[in-house]
């Protein structure tokens, strides 16, 4: 994709207004598929492209956004800014701190064709299963974004991201029915047979059953059910946390089971980048390893306040300034376990095999729900099933419960990249 | 209601029909305008202008959505050449209020505030249909419940307090009195979203199927109310159909569902109620505000053991028809008296039982900044409700 003309007009606008820019633009095709139980689908394609620029000026700092690509919205974004400066540091870090780390090529989108091909493969391969599920809805995601950042101090840089997203929605023979969700650097990785098998096993867990009685227990999380959690918890981990909200702290109770890593430039994880959400080269961040929090995501602005390593920025979209976020989360265990040893090691608790809905977090104290399909575990077998229960618990009890990690892990694409496998916890609230 | 050059929007909608673009179904154009703080006490610590602008084309299933209003924009997403093509005028929004007269207007400290103005048309066989659509402002509190409201807001807009810490009520069956904030959201999730047509057709509401039957023993009427001065209103839907009041429930009784073009003659229903999430969203069927009219009396304390005063959001599970609403704040009551605040937790029960447990309406029935911003598949659109307090029976603490 060619660099769009927004960029050019908005250092423009921002150099006759002798104001410090970094504009930022974002230029996406989107491919959607959507197919229902009688076969009928619905198809869209998207553009998307726009523009964000942050200023800074003798007078203070401010962020605004327009969407379009041409040179009007670039000129638009820096007046809308120029209009909306408010007191504040210079949030932009310098030029000799931009850069850029080199990442595996992104492979190619395919096409309309294969796209179709793959979700009459999948559709199929759910008809196939025993025993039999319903397949109510299959969606289909796949993307392709260019992102270029320039500053008025001369730095530029483009980088390219792209993935691929599978969502079944599965009515079994009883019980509620089951989405499940599957993400692929490209699609060409996913397996048909393998996918609707993974996604029936999850739909045919828990298909009747009542409410456990609210209690404390050890729970086994799914990937499906980890992910959302890990992601909250690495949102956790910045250096400036929002405002009135505890400090995750260097003497924070961590369990040595932990190895979180935001693995930005690849080459593992979903979606590797060149820079961070500032244009600063992306680094391996490493959170959480041997018991203790090692790291925290910043962004430069965190950095001239708390002396932490800057990297740590992302741009969770085009519409919202970049601050510390995870981009590309991975997590290992030092000695991963089988399915069936984390099954053994559980003993009595809860399996959560498959999340029903985002989890609900909040920011400020930590505490967290998510529901979820489970199975309650008797001395290291399925003993009861529990179509929908409540997860509760805490970001600080996550990070000190870890007890063991899966060997098999999975990828999901979130508000950031997730790649985990199964985590064993000690003492969470079910309901 | 915002001001356009309905001459200008006359002339592009013409010249569209004269490019004759092949097997357009319609043409939608949008324009937002959004202004967000991040208060500190009631200082800004932050303020973010986004505009964004679009237009997607339907034509033979399949929606094809661009960023931008520019004539090239359009005149790819049409397939025509651009010369034949009128410029597209857009209107100017009006301008977002000033901080100060946000805090002025709601009293809020230590929220993040954001105004959103938007703009929409649709074009469809050489005639024009405006959205007509309100400006909102939405509160999001730091536990993140979030509050919306058209804007201006109503003088008696009550922005809710911080929740309670306190611990959660002990798990088991009791008897529930929602507050308004809190009914908008149960009725949201009880009837709002279970008679949306796609719900209806492909068998996931638990009102498939039971038309004509008395599901409430509360002799209820609901509505739904594009027209109402609420954060869902429209002039027109998303496909360009004029907005009406659809009657969903009368005496207790289901009557109506929500649709769009598509979904309409098999539940023959009138159309009215598609929505787009955004221009690179397709128009579905979705609630827009709901109404209800009973109410009058006092509210109903003396049977109820929980008196829950604000939610931060509710679901269904599609077929199970399992009911769960995320409380926030809460009461103990003990002989229609508060007796001490109630934390966080959940309520379940099937959708039929809790319809079944609706025993009473009481109190003035009114708007509340409730549910606000309601997703669906991913795609949120703005909602709104009038609701008086309600009595429920049978309902799970879990």
């Amino acid at each position: 994709m060619s660099r769009p003309p927004a960029l050019d007009a908005a250092l423009e606008a921002a150099q006759r207004a002798r104001a410090r820019c970094e504009a930022f633009a974002r230029s996406s095709e989107t491919w959607h598929l959507r197919r229902d139980a009688s076969g009928c689908w619905e198809t869209r394609d998207a553009r998307e492209i726009g523009i964000a620029c942050r200023v800074a000026s003798p007078s203070g700092n401010a962020f605004a956004v327009a969407s379009g690509g041409s040179a009007r919205y670039g000129s638009n974004a820096v007046r809308a800014a120029l209009e909306s400066v408010l007191p504040g540091d210079d949030p932009l870090p310098p030029a000799s701190e931009l850069g850029t780390t080199p990442i595996p090529p992104v492979p190619a989108p395919s096409s309309d064709e294969a796209r179709r091909a793959f979700v009459e493969a999948l559709a199929g391969a759910v008809d196939a299963v025993r025993p039999p599920v319903a397949l109510v809805e299959l969606r289909l995601l796949e993307g392709r974004a260019t992102s270029w950042i320039a500053t008025s101090d001369g730095f530029t840089a483009t980088q390219e991201a792209g993935a691929a997203s599978v969502e079944l929605l599965l009515a079994p023979g009883e019980g509620p029915w089951r989405l499940t969700h599957a993400s692929f650097v490209t699609l060409a990785d996913a397996d048909p047979a393998h996918l609707a098998e993974q996604a029936c096993a999850a739909a045919l867990l828990a298909p009747r059953g009542g409410s456990p009685r609210r209690h404390l227990c050890d729970v086994l999380l799914a990937p499906a059910v980890a992910a959302p959690l890990v992601a909250a918890l690495a949102r956790h981990l910045v250096a400036t946390p929002p405002d009135g909200a505890p400090h995750a702290s260097k003497r924070v109770k961590v369990s040595p089971v932990w190895e979180l890593t935001d693995e930005r430039p690849g080459p593992d994880g979903m979606l590797p980048l060149s820079w961070d959400g500032e244009g600063l080269p992306a680094r391996r961040i490493t959170l959480l390893s041997h018991g203790r929090l090692r790291e925290r995501l910043a962004s430069w602005a965190d950095v001239q306040r708390t002396r932490v390593a800057a990297g740590g920025a992302v741009r969770r979209s085009l519409r919202d300034e970049p601050g510390a976020g995870p981009a590309n989360l991975v997590v290992r265990a030092a000695a991963p376990l089988s399915e069936q040893e984390l099954l053994a090691a559980l003993d009595e608790g809860v399996y959560l095999a498959c999340p029903a809905g985002a989890p609900r977090v909040d920011e400020h104290t930590g505490a967290f729900s998510l529901r979820c399909a489970a199975v309650g575990i008797h001395r290291g077998r399925a003993a009861t099933a529990h179509p929908l229960v409540e997860l509760r618990g805490s970001l600080p009890r996550l990070l000190a419960g870890l007890a063991a990690a899966g060997d098999r892990a999975e990828r999901f694409s979130l508000e950031c990249a997730v790649t985990t496998p199964s985590l064993l916890v000690r003492r969470l609230e079910i309901a | 209601m915002l001001p356009t050059r309905r001459a200008d929007l006359e002339e592009f909608a013409a010249s569209v029909k004269k490019a004759v673009p092949r097997d357009l179904d319609d043409l939608y154009v949008e324009r937002v305008n959004e202004v967000r703080w991040r208060l500190r006490g009631t200082l800004a610590a932050s303020q973010h202008t986004l505009t964004r602008e679009g237009a997607a084309v339907r034509r033979g299933g399949r929606l094809s959505s661009a960023d931008g209003l520019d004539g090239a924009v359009i005149a790819s997403l049409l397939e025509v050449p651009r010369r034949g093509l009128a410029d597209l005028d857009a209107p100017e929004l009006p301008s977002a209020p000033t901080l100060d007269e946000v805090v002025a207007a709601l009293g809020v400290a230590d929220v993040d505030l954001r105004w959103r103005g938007v703009w929409s048309a649709v074009v469809r066989d050489g005639a024009v249909a405006e959205g007509g659509k309100p400006a909102l402002l939405e509160i999001v509190h730091p536990d993140g419940l979030r509050q919306l409201t058209v804007w201006p807001p109503a003088p008696d807009l009550e922005v809710l307090p911080p929740a309670s810490e306190a611990a959660a009520p002990r798990p088991g069956r009791t008897t529930v009195l929602f507050a308004p904030a809190a009914a908008a959201v149960l009725l949201h999730e009880l009837f709002g979203h279970p008679l949306e047509a796609d719900s209806l057709l492909r068998g996931a509401s638990p009102w498939a199927g039971k038309f004509g039957q008395r599901v409430t023993p509360l002799a209820l009427d609901l509505d739904d109310d594009p027209g109402a001065a609420l954060p869902g209103a429209y002039v027109a839907d998303d496909e360009g159909s004029p907005a009406g009041v659809r009657a969903l429930l009368r005496a207790g009784e289901l009557v109506g569902a929500i649709a769009d073009r598509s979904a309409a003659p098999a539940l023959g229903a009138a159309p009215g109620n598609a929505r787009r999430a955004t221009c690179h969203a397709p128009p579905r069927p979705r609630l827009s505000n709901l109404v209800v009219t009973a109410g009058g009396a006092e509210p109903p304390r003396a049977e109820a053991r929980l008196e829950v005063t604000s939610a931060y959001s509710g679901t269904v599970e599609p077929r199970s028809g399992t009911l769960l609403l995320s409380v926030r704040s809460a009461w103990h009551l003990r002989g229609g008296e508060r007796k001490g605040p109630a934390g966080a937790f959940t309520l379940s029960a099937s959708v039929g039982a809790a319809a079944a447990g609706l025993v009473a309406a009481g109190g003035l029935a009114r708007a509340s900044a409730a549910p606000g911003w309601c997703g669906k598949n991913g795609e949120t659109l703005p909602t709104g409700a009038v609701a008086p307090w309600l009595l429920v029976a049978g309902l799970e603490v879990r």
